[in-house]
């Protein structure tokens, strides 16, 4: 028994397993996490390596290369990028998407330890990262406070941080530029000179005084005890007290040479907070967490910690991403809630029975609810591209229910019961319902192949549509015809005659009219064949013009109510211009900017390579800037418009030499075109990199134009005579561990207080290292004892040094990284940039330019996309031609498809929206929507030609009588995308373009479809039948002498 | 008015149906399987593993005076090759709804 007629004869169980289906799908629902996009694991190592004390030069040359040497052989590395600056290393490897991480963090782990030999001894073990861009901040809190302010870092730290730490999926939470606690001991050189002591020795007194050492265990009597030697430091005062040395029977104390300070760190980093005092808490949460997840429950603990606080410390947020998701999927809800409800009305309109239109509705919650259900198991979200691929199937889901159901109609009309008409009439068309899904699945099951980032995004849409088109027609085929069953009632024939306001009539007259209409339209079309396919082909040629009106995004920009300004300003500025400069600035914006919330500001550098300093790139004479403004509904100008604004002032300013306006957390992966500068020489790569930075600027549109290296920095450079030093008995690395010891100081010892530990700085007092003259008169203890001064050993002179070396596969460049403004996109940027780097003489020094950054990704994407193009029209003529069992008819079907690209191109001219991957896959789409119509209007025409009716006929019959449901299938796709591409709110920058370019592509390839389909059916089928007749008469030679004119009687003649 | 009743080896059905589409003659019943065997010779036409081979019969009705052009080319296509077999039937109607 087939699946229809079980479905039909055993109702209750039928609908017993539909509800199953729809329980569990529900189910599912319910427990799927909400996340912005599909979980990515974006494929980057990072090993970041702290040398403090040396600068870029030496970075680069004895920890990045030392390093790059090694991980340039690890499996599957993609592309190696390395940035050395001052204290840090910071290698970032990318491998090839879609591999194991693991596996890759082990090989990377192994070749650091191959390297740790050749590294120099004080380096700090490279601490090898995942980096994410899920690893940016998924929460930003602004705090204020009054009393508490000194305190502030302190109270964050202890009542705040530590527990959000302990929040699950929080990779880490920490305070912006909060100030750490140290012990310095500020030594007297003098003091040293007098008493003969030296500060490694200092240094190595304490350290080995600040031990605790277990002394194993005595038994005494019937006990055992434990002998511990304690001597850790229980308060920084004892350190104060360490004996250094005995001479003359008198004692040395620290404390009688040095200065012991247990202090906070000397910073110069400040964050203010709508320009007042304030800090800045950032918490981020490791990839694989549910960012909406993980945010709620940091909110959960910092709404705990607050009733804890002190009453006048304030939370503002900056930024939550996790609200942006929140109402960016309720957006995308919204919009498929308004998708249904318009499916439901065009299906209503055309078959004008409220039963039906139930009926065949009831499709799509199940079908939709199949795809909740296949999330669940994969582990999957709900995300903009899992509801996005909801919101195109909507339309999809019910086109193989309204199939079934008009043939069921038909037979019910003819006055079957409703039982044997849901039997029979499914059983006439089953087959061909499944071979349109098979076409639909022809298109988009190639988007689960895709490799690379963009199968993150699209492989979930290519599952999703599969699924829930399958799913709709194993409905269609079993609970449709059950449903039927039940509900369709018998009519007596003239029974809505009499009725003049029924709305079943009323459409059922336009719906007739339009039908004429149409086929007076085919007719004209078919007297008029070359005419309609050459003034087709030429609207064609005509719309690929329009091509280049169309600029070109990787990935379009989300609103998210946050921007971030970063500003550089002269080198070697002092923190305090930096600040006045920072201040009118702020007065700037907030006069200017009538939509700002909360704005706060940091200037300053942190003095050690933190966490928070891979994030953002601080220094004194650099300001950062975090604005987050009104609500979308409560403004009119858009995040973008304003950033446009925040830059046009940021060039009113002569101090700020670069700027940048970012916006929402992902900055790292905005849309930005890099001119890539691959030299070895520093003053022919800056040069150039400024030459071609100028020529950027000139780029209309070209905004945040920045050189990744910053200018050169001053620093002084301790020359030693070689000879000098032979003779004293020394090497240039004494003298250099010497001088580091003095300056930077000595520090391994470490002060344990509350299970907390702070570092302990044995160095020379400020006063005795803030000059070049007190420098050179440190005081050296040589090979013999003696002491000499360091300027008898050689001499200090100032140079330059640039603040950091970018290379980029073990070749030093640099980039010219320029985001399009407001008015511009990526793809106008390149072309620019390429014509420049066509026309550039290469001056001497500068091996090679490449233009790059996001761009490129978008380049390697758009190709991907046209691949799949060609995969998916194969994968839809090989089903064709199987079906119709013709190789010429897929070419009629396919024909259609360039049309739907002159409607995209037209709507996205129109709505001025950019051709990005999304707008790109809208298209891919349509591939799929218009071979459907095409098949439905072929189909039906050979079906007319095998009944024997003439050429012409059989087209103008098929035509006129397939218009409704083309149109149908049609209507409901676009009405199914209608409210995406009409939607304004969160997150509608995402899917606005897949609408706008399916609408434009549906309403021109459907009116394409319907003229020149007939008349490339006509054209090409007339000599091919001609044919058939011919070879057909000389397989039957026995009826060879029959003649029809004389044979027949005269009454079968004229038949 | 005629009944005419052919029967013939199913593998030359398409010939059959060319007959009757180039006689004009539009109404007819098939029975696309029969079972049976001719009484002047020829094989049986059983579909088993001894006669696997099968029948096919179409039941016409047609004017008088289509019978004999119906016959005549019946009995052309049996001489194409007559280990196929093709045989038709002629009765009365005498009464039709």
């Amino acid at each position: 028994m087939s699946i229809f007629s079980s479905a039909v004869e055993k109702p209750i169980s039928t609908m017993m397993v539909f509800l199953a289906i729809v329980v569990i799908g529900v189910y599912s629902y319910i427990t799927l996490p909400v996340d912005q996009y599909p979980k990515i694991d974006p494929p980057y190592i990072t090993v970041m390596t702290t040398y403090p004390g040396a600068n870029a030069s030496d970075i680069e040359q004895n920890i990045t290369k030392q390093l790059e040497d090694q991980l340039n052989s690890v499996d599957d590395l993609d592309e190696m990028t390395s940035t050395s600056s001052d204290n840090l290393s910071v290698i970032t490897l990318k491998f090839e998407w879609g591999i194991n991480l693991d596996n890759a963090s082990n090989d990377v782990r192994d070749a650091v330890d191959k390297t740790m030999d050749a590294l120099p001894d004080d380096v700090d073990r490279p601490t090898i990262m995942r980096m994410s861009t899920s690893m940016m901040p998924i929460l930003v809190y602004a705090v204020t406070a009054d009393e508490s302010y000194t305190g502030l870092y302190k109270i964050l730290d202890d009542k705040v941080v530590m527990s959000l730490n302990r929040v699950d999926g929080v990779a880490s939470a920490y305070v912006a530029g909060m100030p750490e606690r140290v012990v310095y001991i500020d030594l007297d050189p003098n003091k040293l000179d007098a008493y003969g002591l030296s500060i490694d020795r200092i240094g190595g007194t304490i350290l080995a005084e600040n031990r605790d050492v277990p002394g194993g265990n005595i038994k005494v009597g019937i006990e055992e005890y434990t002998l511990r030697v304690e001597g850790e430091f229980d308060d920084s005062e004892q350190i104060g007290d360490v004996v250094l040395a005995i001479g003359d029977g008198k004692t040395v104390k620290v404390s009688d040479i040095a200065q012991v300070r247990d202090t906070l760190r000397d910073i110069s980093l400040e964050q203010l907070v709508e320009r007042e005092n304030g800090a800045i808490l950032l918490v981020t949460k490791t990839s694989d967490a549910n960012a909406v997840q993980v945010a709620s429950d940091s909110k959960v603990v910092i709404e705990e910690a607050m009733k804890t606080l002190p009453s006048d410390i304030h939370f503002e947020m900056i930024t939550d991403n996790s609200d942006f998701i929140i109402k960016a999927i309720n957006n995308l809800t919204d919009t498929l809630f308004y998708a249904l409800l318009s499916v439901v009305i065009v299906v209503f309109v055309f078959l004008g029975r409220w039963r039906s239109t139930f009926i065949i509705a009831m499709t799509i919650p199940i079908s939709l609810v199949v795809a909740f259900i296949y999330l669940a198991v994969t582990d999957g979200s709900l995300n903009t591209i899992s509801l996005m691929s909801l919101s195109i199937a909507i339309g999809m889901v019910v086109d193989d229910a309204i199939v079934v159901l008009e043939n069921i109609t038909k037979h019910v009309d003819r006055g079957s019961r409703p039982k044997e008409a849901a039997k029979y009439g499914t059983n006439e068309v089953w087959t061909s319902v499944i071979v349109t899904t098979l076409v639909t699945i022809a298109v988009f099951f190639p988007l689960t192949l895709l490799p690379g980032m963009m199968g993150i995004f699209f492989k979930p849409l290519g599952w999703i549509i599969c699924i829930s088109v399958t799913t709709s027609t194993v409905t269609a085929i079993s609970l449709t015809p059950m449903l039927c069953s039940k509900i369709l009632r018998l009519r007596e024939k003239d029974q809505d005659k009499g009725k003049k306001y029924s709305f079943y009539n009323w459409s059922q007259r336009m719906l007739d009219s339009l039908d004429n209409f149409y086929e007076r339209i085919v007719k004209w079309v078919l007297k008029n064949k070359t005419v309609t396919i050459v003034s087709m082909t030429l609207l064609f040629g005509a719309s690929l013009l329009l091509a280049k009106l169309i600029s070109t995004e990787f990935f379009p920009q989300n609103d998210q109510s946050t921007l971030t300004v970063y500003a550089k300003m002269q080198q070697g500025q002092r923190v305090e211009e930096t600040k006045r400069i920072s201040m009118q600035i702020d007065s700037v914006i907030r006069a200017n900017v009538p939509e700002l919330r909360i704005l706060t500001t940091s200037y300053g550098s942190e003095e050690s390579a933190s966490f928070a300093s891979m994030m953002s790139t601080t220094g004194s004479n650099i300001m950062n800037m975090r604005v987050r403004v009104v609500e979308l509904k409560d403004r009119d100008r858009s995040v973008f418009e304003i950033g446009d604004d925040i830059r046009k002032m940021l060039k009113q300013f002569p101090e700020v030499i670069e700027y940048r306006v970012q916006f929402g957390q992902n900055g790292s992966t905005g849309n930005t075109v890099d001119l890539e500068i691959f030299g070895h020489d520093f003053d022919a790569t800056a040069n150039f990199a400024l030459e071609a930075a100028a020529e950027m600027k000139k780029i209309p549109g070209a905004e945040d134009v920045i050189i990744s290296r910053g200018d050169d920095k001053t620093e002084l450079q301790l020359y030693l005579d070689r000879e000098k030093l032979a003779r004293h008995g020394l090497t240039t690395a004494g003298v250099g561990s010497m001088v580091r010891t003095s300056i930077y100081g000595y520090r391994n010892s470490k002060y344990k207080e509350e299970g907390e530990e702070y570092d302990i700085i044995v160095r020379l007092k400020e006063e005795f290292r803030h000059s070049i003259s007190e420098v050179e008169n440190f005081i050296i203890t040589d090979g013999y004892g003696q002491k000499v001064r360091l300027k008898e050993l050689g001499e200090i002179r100032e140079g330059y040094s640039p603040p950091s070396i970018t290379r980029k596969s073990k070749q030093r460049y640099i980039k010219v990284t320029v985001t399009p403004g407001e008015d511009a996109t990526m793809g106008d940027i390149a072309d620019a940039m390429k014509e420049y780097v066509s026309n550039v003489k290469l001056p001497q020094g500068i091996t090679s330019l490449y233009v790059g950054g996001t761009y490129e990704d978008q380049q390697e994407s758009f190709q991907g996309i046209i691949l799949l193009f060609i995969l998916a029209m194969l994968l839809v003529y090989i089903v064709m031609a199987a079906e119709f069992e013709s190789f010429k008819m897929p070419f009629i079907i396919i024909l259609a498809i360039p049309f739907a690209f002159t409607g995209v191109l037209l709507s996205l001219v129109l709505a001025q929206v950019t051709m990005s991957i999304v707008s790109a896959l809208g298209c891919l789409m349509l591939v799929g929507i218009v071979t459907k119509n095409g098949i439905v209007l072929i189909d039906y025409t050979n079906l007319m030609r095998e009944r024997g009716y003439r050429l012409y006929d059989a087209i103008t019959m098929a035509c006129r009588s397939r218009l409704r449901p083309v149109l149908m299938t049609s209507l409901t796709t676009m009405l199914g995308m209608l409210p995406m591409a009409l939607s304004l709110g969160e997150g509608a920058e995402t899917w606005r373009p897949m609408g706008i370019s399916v609408i434009g592509g549906m309403i021109f390839s459907t009116i394409v479809t319907l003229i020149i389909t007939p008349a490339v059916y006509a054209a090409t089928d007339k000599s091919g039948s001609r044919d058939k007749k011919k070879s057909e008469q000389a397989q039957y030679r026995f009826m060879d002498e029959f003649d029809a004119e004389r044979d027949l009687p005269e009454h079968k003649k004229n038949k | 008015m005629k009944a005419v009743m052919i029967i013939f080896n199913q593998a030359l059905t398409e010939r059959v149906d060319y007959i009757l589409s180039q006689l004009r003659i539009t109404g007819y019943t098939q029975f696309p399987l029969v079972y049976g065997v001719g009484s002047k010779g020829g094989e049986p036409r059983m579909g088993t593993h001894a006669w696997p081979e099968m029948n096919s019969s179409y039941l016409t009705i047609v004017e008088d005076d289509m019978v004999d052009l119906l016959l005549k080319y019946v009995e052309k296509l049996d001489h194409v090759n007559e280990e196929n077999g093709i045989r038709a039937f002629v009765w009365d109607i005498s009464k039709m709804y």
